[in-house]
This record gives C-alpha cells, structure tokens and sequence, in this order.
C-alpha cells in the first residue's frame, strides 16, 4: 500500500530535480494528462479496496486514458472549441467520486476494527 | 484486505512514478516565470523614447498624406497639375534624383596608417561592409547618403567589379573615401554612429573611420545615372480619363 506513495513522491522529487520545463502551448496537454493520471491512479486504488483491481485494466487505463484527454484536448484546439473542459469535468468528477468510495471504505473498516488500525 | 502480488505492487509503483514525474513537471512548467522582462529603467526609457519617435514620425508622415489627399480633392479641378508636380517632385526627391541639403555628418574611411608601417597588405575596402555601414546610417536616421559623390539610392550597386570595389560603376579606389549622410537630427545619428560597432569592423579590415561632428549644410548630389526600370510600364491611358 505505501509503495505506491513512496513511487509517487519518488516521481515528484524526480520531475522537481531534472528541471524539465516544456513548452507553454503543450502545458495543456500535460494538465489534462496529468489529471488522467490521477484520475488512474486513484481509481485503482479504489478498485483495490473493493478488491476488484485488475492490473491489466489499470495499466491500460492509465495510458489509455492520458492518451484520449491530450488528443481529446488536441482536438480542441484544431476545432477551436474547448473540449479539453469536457475531460477536465469528467475526470475530476470521477475524482470525487472514486475518492468519497475510497473514503467510505476506510471508514467502514476503521470502524469494524479500530483497535486493529490504531 | 487482499495482498497485492509482488508484481502488481511493483507495476502500481512504476505508474505512480510516471505520474509524479508528470505532476512535478507540469508544476514546474507552470510555476516557471513568464519571460521575465528584466530591462532596467534606462533602457525602458530609451525604448519609450524610440516608441514616441516612431509614432510622431508616422503622425506627420499622416498628416503630410493627408495634406496631400486634401490638395488631390479641393485642387482637382483647379490645380490638378499643380498637385501632380508637387507629387513628382516628392516621389524624385524620395528616390534620390534631387540634390538635398541639410544638416548631417561626414564619414571619411582611409588606410590604417599603422598598417601601413607595419607593412600589412591591404585590400580595398569590402562591398559588404560598406553595405553594413549604409544599412547601419539608414537604420539611425539618414535620409539620404553619397558615397564619393555617389548618391546611395535603393537600386545603388555596391561589388567588387575585378577586385575594385565599385558604387554604380565609379571606382571606389582612392581613399580617403567620404560618405555624407544627412538626416533630420544630425546630431542623434552622429551620436549613434561615434558608437557603432561597424567601426571596429572597419578596423579590422585595416581601415580607419572618422566620423565628423554634425556639419550643418552638408549637400549630398542627386543620383547621376538614369534610373533603369524593368518590368514595369506606363498602363494604358482612359481615353474617356475618369478619374
């Protein structure tokens, strides 16, 4: 459970260390990968929790996922509307959703075992 | 709590790194200054001041195609003619077949005398960097420029013909070689030129460059040769000459 954390601190320490900056017109193509990242990310979490993970269906998710937001976002941008905001609200309604599961759960768990998590 | 297998943990951790990598960078690239303008308050003056010359120079070229656009609609029928040789006259005086007068500044180049001493070979002076050197006059200011008494015009032909360096067919063999430049505010483009970096170049090429203070009647000769233009003719005359 912690290693997952411990590589997400690693990838941050990683991008902050290198000083990779790109350029700004692909910054929203990165935001909204990024986003899909997350969104990945804690989805499986959540799905790890209801013991429904799948690595095949994470790890595809994951690329699958930041692909479709940066060509959704491209298209955006050749079609001049802002379709990248239709992956913004989708992901981060997943967001919210996947993180209010997760938070239930560990909820319900402390609460059935509390002398075991504390 | 199920446990994950050793290989999902570690496929969850690699996707977490990639997407803290991500993370970091898209902070990092929003973070990041925006081109930081970082002229001093001099040097944001100066560009001010370039900025209101600029406009107030464009402000009289308009009033000056205004006046003109005035003269074309009252004067139509009384002095159409008068209004078109007051056009040809500016359109010659703009293409440098008029003698002009004023105040300027005179560029006189010669053989480095220590060169000389030294024995170093000299070569006449470059096609290219007398070219600089126009460009770099035109681009401070100058109205009109002669070389030798060559009037510089926009179809004025500065090579090397032989290894002689020639302007419209004149040698520009005997030195010292005089360039007059005048200009509007003489002193502004005396200013600019004393600290050019063209005359090092010139340096390098053994020649030394002396740029005098603004002389205030400095006459700069009309372009000698006859004006050859290709391509291009008279359009055939309206017979019935609307306008």
């Amino acid at each position: 459970m912690w290693l997952p954390i411990f590589g997400l601190i690693v990838g941050v320490f990683l991008g902050l260390m290198t000083d990779i900056r790109i350029p700004a017109e692909y910054s929203n193509y990165l935001s909204i990968a990024v986003l899909a990242a997350l969104d990945t990310l804690i989805g499986g979490m959540r799905a790890y929790l209801q013991n429904l993970y799948d690595e095949r269906v994470f790890v595809s998710g994951f690329f699958f996922n930041i692909i479709l937001a940066a060509s959704l976002a491209f298209l955006g941008v050749h079609l001049g509307v802002d379709l990248y905001l239709a992956a913004v609200f989708a992901f981060g309604v997943r967001l919210f959703q996947n993180i209010a599961v997760i938070r239930r759960i560990l909820l319900a768990k402390w609460s059935k075992s509390p002398e075991k998590s504390l | 709590m199920n446990r994950m297998n050793k290989q999902t943990k570690w496929g969850v951790t690699v996707i977490s790194v990639i997407a803290g990598f991500m993370l970091a960078v898209q902070f990092q690239t929003m973070r990041s200054p925006k081109l930081k303008d970082n002229r001093d308050a001099w040097e944001l003056r100066s560009s001010i001041l370039d900025e209101q010359q600029k406009q107030s120079k464009i402000l009289a070229e308009t009033t000056r195609l205004e006046h003109q656009l005035e003269n074309y609609d009252v004067k139509q029928n009384t002095g159409k003619e008068q209004a078109l040789k007051q056009t040809l006259a500016e359109l010659k005086r703009e293409a440098g077949l008029t003698e002009t007068a004023g105040g300027g500044i005179l560029i006189r180049i010669s053989p480095l005398k220590e060169a000389e001493l030294l024995g170093e070979d000299f070569h006449s002076i470059s096609p290219d960097l007398l070219r600089r050197l126009i460009n770099e006059l035109n681009m401070y200011g100058a109205d009109s420029i002669s070389i030798n008494g060559q009037r510089v015009i926009n179809n004025t032909v500065i090579r090397d013909i032989n290894g002689e360096p020639k302007i419209d067919g004149y040698s520009l063999k005997n030195y010292p070689i005089e360039i007059k430049a005048d200009a509007e505010d003489a002193q502004s483009l005396y200013d600019r030129m004393k600290v050019s970096e063209i005359i090092e170049q010139f340096f390098v090429d053994n020649l030394n460059v002396e740029i005098s203070s603004p002389i205030k009647n400095l006459v700069i000769p009309a372009y000698k040769n006859k004006l050859e233009i290709d391509g291009m003719e008279p359009s055939e005359q309206d017979e019935k000459g609307d306008s």
